[in-house]
């Protein structure tokens, strides 16, 4: 069969829709592939069919579905009492949330304790502007009291390890170390004799004074024995 | 519902490239139809060859009423959201590209005669077989396959007048 360009035009959807007959089809391709005119023609709506197809359908809004119920069913009946607050609550029963406020409940009570806060049920009196000053500059000052002997302390507790800690290394490193004479120049070549054994004087001056008490201990107890007395030093 | 609902919406706003329009439409559609089902058969065919031909005499009402006011019509006025579940998996720029596409088709639609944009919109886009068309449109098939043929090749005169590349697919 020999189509004429009229025919291709008419039968176009016939053969994109493929309800042509094979030689139909043949026919059709052998006029297209000769063709100047028809060629472009069934390119350019075989593009747009297939492009119609691959379109993307629209989302209906969702409020949509809801006007239809609403205007075939009837407007759905609202909850009234106890049940409309447990319908409102619902959303609140998720686990997340519970353990969120949770959370932050214990955190609340943490700050509060460690704030010094006391809770009670507040009253109209509260909020005059000299009960407000009065109440924010006695908890500043409570938070500033607080703070400095927080700090006292701490002050104290080193201190008392600082001197704690000179006492104890001599008797642990003592036996290791040959002599004071000796380590001064391993472990601070660069440095003076007077800088690199600034610790050990002060230690030596308590073993000094420890030896000043034992001998001052048995010079008493020499003239109070009739002993001779004898000096370590 | 949620499926039917879909379909028509996409139905009218083809037609009346109008987000809110179309909605209104389906909407009525939905009334309609609820207040006729008593007097669905399946003579008629299939319940949603029925809701479509509903729809179908519904649009062509509209589009009478609206005759004049379409004059200044604007398809900027709201395009409704692609669908999320079909768009998902794509790049952006390729969910930006179908969806200028899209708009560009619904301008090209708008630009054709009624009888052939629904001929198209049904075959095309709603995916109707010729005999369920006929159905809908009440006319025989021979004037659907005419409609259908003249509406394609139209649309794709107007798409290529306006620059738009499509996939050559013959």
């Amino acid at each position: 069969m020999n189509w004429t360009c009229e025919e291709i035009e008419a039968r176009l959807s016939d053969y994109l829709d493929r309800l042509l007959e094979p030689g139909e089809r043949s026919g059709f391709d052998a006029h297209v592939a000769g063709c100047a005119r028809c060629a472009p023609l069934v390119g350019m709506v075989a593009g747009t069919v297939a492009g119609l197809h691959g379109l993307e359908p629209f989302e209906a809004p969702p409020r949509l579905h809801y006007r239809i119920l609403d205007h075939t069913l009837g407007p759905r009946g609202r909850k009234k009492g106890m049940r409309a607050w447990l319908a409102w609550l619902r959303p609140l029963s998720s686990p997340r949330l519970i353990y969120g406020a949770a959370s932050v409940a214990v955190t609340m009570a943490v700050l509060f304790q460690a704030l010094g806060l006391e809770w009670r049920v507040p009253r109209l009196s509260d909020l005059a502007p000299s009960n407000v000053y009065r109440t924010t500059d006695r908890r500043v000052h409570l938070l500033y009291a607080r703070g400095a002997k927080f700090v006292t302390d701490l002050r104290v507790v080193y201190e008392i390890q600082s001197r704690l800690r000179p006492e104890a290394e001599p008797q642990t490193t003592a036996p290791e170390q040959p002599s004071d004479e000796q380590r001064a120049p391993q472990k601070s070549p660069r440095k003076s004799d007077d800088q690199s054994s600034g610790p050990q004087p002060k230690s030596r001056r308590e073993l000094d004074r420890a030896k000043d008490r034992t001998a001052n201990l048995t010079t008493l107890a020499c003239a109070v024995g009739g002993l001779p007395a004898r000096s370590d030093r | 519902m949620r499926r039917h609902t879909r379909r028509i919406y996409n139905l009218c706003y083809r037609f009346t490239s109008n987000a809110h329009e179309a909605e209104d439409l389906t909407q009525e559609v939905f009334l309609r139809i609820y207040r006729t089902l008593a007097t669905y058969r399946s003579l008629h065919g299939g319940f949603a060859t029925w809701m479509t031909s509903v729809t179908r005499n519904l649009l062509i009402d509209h589009y009478r009423r609206t005759k004049r006011d379409r004059m200044t019509d604007s398809l900027d006025d709201a395009m409704p959201r692609l669908e999320n579940k079909e768009a998902t998996g794509r790049r952006p720029d390729q969910i930006a590209l179908v969806a200028e596409l899209g708009e560009q088709v619904q301008r090209a639609l708008g630009k054709i005669s009624p009888d052939l944009r629904e001929a198209v919109i049904l075959r095309d886009l709603q995916g109707l077989e010729y005999r369920e068309i006929r159905d809908v449109l009440g006319v025989p098939e021979g004037t659907v396959k005419s409609r259908i043929n003249r509406g394609r090749i139209e649309l794709a005169r107007l798409l290529e007048q306006m620059g738009v590349r499509l996939p050559n697919t013959p």
